[in-house]
């Protein structure tokens, strides 16, 4: 998810600078607007193909959706059209709302507006980095975590309950994780807050503890056998048995293991971070009615937040969404209690700060 | 040439051949895997897969929508960097070799950077996001291929011909139309195989400069996100074989056509 | 097909041969040409060898400065700001720094170097590699099987690049089929890790280069006459004199064009590297590109970096045609 960090100015002056002169497709804006359509940008499965068909029948919208690959790309496509964009419902992660609302490309959410509002599991609709100046800004409906993934015929359980594993001789050679998402993780292993929000007002601390995560992983430099960037690049490893151990997002994992590959994942004792994916009604939307239509109606049960699990393999946030899995489907999108009161929610407030020194950090470890 | 040789030089182009064809043979075979993922070992296999994609049209209409946004920027490459080469293989001139630096930028220009820069010029010029837009930022990435085979082709072309041709009144443009042209036949083969490829396999530009309707790349890409699947083999087999089979029709057509005159 | 050529310019001396093609080439070329209009057309435009130039000149300029140097302009530009896109209300300014952080820091020049270093490594080996293949397909395929050939080896470029990429990593995994293969042969007990190392991106960006390095090659040999190196034999050289003395010098041209060509795509690779390539294996595409993606307020940096990764790699590419021009030249002395 680090990838995705833009700060306030660029994001600003993007939206006014290609969105000014990019936007002008009316034409295009028009003909979506005249029927009764509602247009989406999202991820592939995350709008389940039954529910969409289910909706159109029943409410006569039309539904379009504009496939994305990740967060940065939809925020250049939407900061490009910004001021009259031609989507209704974008999907952005919980701790980039800052960016996104400090260049108005998002709407705040009227939760009355949204009857189901309370199928949402309050741990998600409510947590500290869903209301910012005072409003929601999106419907939460699936969520990641940073996992340790491990394959379960070589390492053994009791190994994966501490990051420590990930940097033993042990399995040298044999570990693979995203570089931005490891200093986080490095961070809050060291016992600081790998968000840094604690350290806005100490800008020598930050640096000092920066300085620190990056010494300490370019130290295990050499025991490391791929920094990846993508889900489908670990999921590969794992398959080819390049590596048998990694740091990644629980979605990719929960695929492999509902397809029968020998991995599990753990959240490991030192703590790690998760996001949660939301929809948003984008800032002058133009078909707002039909986008508020569309997200009561995927609110409207459990059994749709299962089938976006299923698809997805991401963790429902959904309160009842649980009793629609089988018990494998269950096993690969929940932890025990006792790990999950180690999960801590990305937060976006220090973003700035954070990255220009984690930034420069991950140029030198790679060159190092 | 010795007998030797030749067999030496026949072994290097099988195993060039067996190089290539390799991870393709791979791609293909995992395509038929009955699993989410591909990889060793195969436990069972399906059709599953392969029958999936001719049923699924947002694939299809992609193909298609690739195929013509190749096809378009190919044309006009073609015709920009036929004229360029001839240009820059004339006579000399003051700011020749600026002309050929300039010639050869886009093909310089880091994807990403020239996706950006060009979606931010074309709205200097007016131009919407959306196939116009791709087909004219793919051709101007092709025209610098185009000219360097042209070109490669034209410096051989022998100096007499065109004399003759001169000699015998046909002024530059016709001499260029009956002589040049016609040389430049394989050059150009070779430029269009090499622009389409290069389109159909664009994928920053095109999703940079595209609208709602994705090009191939754009849906894989899309796709990949939850897993390199078979799924994705098997639509890359099928666009393979489909693209196969237009260009030995299209190969055919010229031939019948050429027999025609 | 360059039998055509002269029976091209024979053909408007009315010299031609029953059988050949182009019958119909000439009552169209003849009368267009004789036609009032063309004639008109001709005389205003084409009558001076001045105005020739002038016509021919004029399209390519306006071309290569508005739709290449335009783009690239505008890369320039931003490289020398302090922030880009900049919002409104804020004043403009001018900054050298972006370049400075290059030179600042031995980070970003091991990179750079590396991919230069690379690049032209892979350049070379493609060469190698290729250069055997088109000239066997130039000189010992029959002319009518050539095009069959060649097609046969451009099949592969029409699979994507990721989809190409994932197929050689499970070819070349630990439980790849190499391994596999090595393994059920009895040849190695665990498995060769060639996965993720400057072999597996080398084995990636062949492939990728291949077809760039293949064509240029095949069009200069295939039209290099066999008298020459049949003459050649005739005085008693053997295949090595013939082939350092002829084939290679006229071969020249292709092998310019070819390793040019290459070269300069091989510094801008994204996608291969950075799915094959190992933690220490970064090229400089992917810290271009990570100050567009990933760093917030970098493109200005990322512009810079790309605007000096671009004037070494064309400087390296001028100095290397002016190589190759000298050589030629002598070849032609």
């Amino acid at each position: 998810m680090t990838k995705f960090k833009l700060n306030r100015r660029t994001f600003l002056g993007t939206a006014a600078a290609t969105g000014a002169v990019l936007a002008s497709p009316a034409y295009l804006r028009r003909s979506y607007a005249a029927g009764g359509e509602v247009n989406i940008w999202t991820y592939a499965n995350f709008v389940p193909e039954d529910f969409k068909k289910q909706f159109e029948d029943e409410t006569g919208i039309k539904v379009n959706i504009r496939l994305v690959d990740d967060q940065g790309k939809q925020f250049n496509l939407l900061a490009a059209e910004a001021s009259n964009p031609t989507v209704d419902i974008v999907t952005v992660a919980g701790h980039r709302f800052l960016q996104f609302i400090d260049s108005d490309l998002l709407a705040p959410l009227d939760t009355g507006r949204l009857t189901n509002w309370g199928n949402i599991n309050p741990v998600y609709s409510e947590s500290d980095w869903a209301t910012i100046n005072g409003n929601k800004w999106g419907a939460p409906i699936l969520s990641g975590m940073e996992v340790m993934a491990y394959n379960t015929d070589v390492v053994d359980p009791e190994e994966a309950k501490t990051w420590d594993t990930m940097f033993s001789d042990k399995y040298a050679g044999q570990t693979a994780y995203v570089l931005q998402d490891m200093m986080s993780i490095v961070m809050l292993k060291m016992g600081y807050d790998g968000n840094m929000v604690a350290y806005m007002d100490d800008p020598e601390k930050a640096a000092a503890i920066v300085a620190e995560a990056r010494d300490y992983l370019i130290e295990k430099k050499p025991l490391v056998r791929k920094y990846y960037d993508g889900g489908a690049e670990v999921q590969q490893m794992f398959v080819n048995q390049d590596i048998v151990m990694a740091c990644a997002w629980n979605g990719p994992i929960a695929a492999l293991m509902n397809d029968g590959f020998p991995v599990a994942m753990s959240i490991p004792k030192e703590g790690s971070y998760g996001f949660v994916y939301t929809y948003n009604v984008a800032n002058n939307a133009p078909n707002a009615d039909n986008a508020y239509t569309f997200l009561n109606a995927i609110l409207g049960s459990g059994e749709i937040g299962a089938a976006m699990t299923k698809a997805s393999g991401f963790i429902s946030t959904y309160k009842d969404a649980s009793q629609y899995l089988t018990d494998a489907e269950k096993a690969s999108t929940s932890f025990p209690e006792e790990e999950l009161a180690n999960m801590k929610f990305f937060r976006a407030e220090a973003n700035k700060m954070k990255y220009e020194l984690v930034d420069p950090a991950v140029e030198e470890i790679k060159a190092a | 040439m010795t007998r030797h040789t030749r067999l030496v030089m026949s072994m290097i182009y099988w195993a060039f051949v067996l190089y290539i064809f390799v991870p393709l043979a791979l791609m293909v075979m995992m395509g038929f895997k009955d699993s989410k993922f591909i990889g060793f070992p195969i436990r069972s296999w399906t059709l599953e897969w392969y029958i999936g994609v001719f049923g699924n049209s947002e694939v299809m209409s992609a193909f298609g929508y690739s195929m013509v946004i190749g096809i378009t920027s190919t044309l006009i490459s073609l015709f920009v960097g036929v004229w360029i080469a001839v240009l820059l293989n004339g006579r000399g001139f003051v700011g020749k070799g600026v002309i050929y630096g300039l010639t050869l930028l886009p093909a310089l220009i880091p994807g990403i950077i020239s996706a950006i820069s060009f979606r931010i010029y074309a709205q200097l010029w007016g131009v919407p996001p959306g196939t116009g837009a791709i087909i004219w930022c793919h051709a101007v990435h092709n025209v610098p291929f185009v000219v360097l085979i042209v070109s490669a082709r034209l410096g051989t072309l022998p100096k007499s011909y065109l004399d003759a041709a001169r000699d015998l009144g046909a002024d530059p443009l016709i001499a260029f139309m009956r002589v040049t042209l016609p040389y430049l036949r394989p050059a150009l083969i070779g430029g269009s195989v090499f622009c389409m490829l290069i389109s159909f396999d664009d994928f920053v530009r095109s999703f940079f400069l595209g609208g709602y309707q994705p090009t191939l790349p754009v849906l894989i890409f899309a796709k990949l996100r939850s897993g390199m699947s078979p799924e994705i083999n098997a639509i890359a087999t099928v666009v393979l074989v489909l693209t196969a089979l237009l260009g030995i029709w299209a190969e055919r057509t010229t031939r019948r056509l050429k027999k025609g005159y | 097909m360059s039998g055509k050529v002269p029976s091209g310019a024979a053909a408007l001396a009315g010299k031609r041969s029953a059988e050949n093609q182009t019958n119909d080439g000439r009552s169209f070329w003849g009368a267009l040409a004789g036609s009032d209009l063309y004639q008109a057309f001709s005389d205003a435009l084409l009558s001076s060898p001045r105005r020739q130039f002038a016509i021919l000149l004029t399209f390519p300029l306006v071309w290569v400065v508005t739709q290449h140097l335009g783009p690239m302009l505008q890369m320039l530009y931003v490289s020398f700001v302090e922030a880009y896109p900049v919002a409104p209300g804020y004043e403009q300014s001018f900054t050298l720094d972006n370049y400075a952080r290059f030179f600042g820091s031995a980070i970003f020049v091991m990179p750079f170097l590396r991919t230069l270093v690379f690049s032209a490594t892979l350049t070379f080996a493609t060469l190698i590699l290729t250069y055997p293949v088109a000239y066997f397909l130039a000189r010992h395929v029959k002319r009518s099987n050539q095009m069959i050939f060649l097609l046969l080896l451009l099949i592969p470029f029409w699979v994507g690049e990721i989809v190409r990429t994932y197929a050689i990593m499970i070819l070349l995994g630990n439980n790849g089929a190499v391994n596999l293969a090595l393994k059920w042969l009895g040849l190695v007990d665990r498995p060769i890790p060639f996965m993720y190392t400057g072999f597996s991106i080398s084995v990636g960006i062949i492939y990728l280069s291949a077809l760039y390095m293949l064509l240029p090659l095949y069009s200069a040999l295939e039209k290099l006459p066999r008298s020459y190196t049949d003459a050649a034999a005739d005085l008693g050289a053997g295949p090595w004199t013939r082939f350092w003395r002829i084939t290679l010098p006229l071969s020249l041209e292709g092998i310019s064009s070819g390793s040019t060509l290459v070269f300069l795509i091989a510094t801008g690779y994204y996608a291969t590297p950075v799915l094959l390539g190992g933690p220490s294996t970064t090229v400089f595409a992917e810290t271009i590109a990570g100050f567009f993606h990933a760093a917030g307020d970098e493109w200005p940096t990322g512009a810079a970096f790309a605007c000096l990764m671009f004037v070494t790699a064309l400087a390296i590419s001028f100095a290397f045609g002016r190589l190759m021009t000298r050589l030629q030249k002598g070849v032609r002395k």
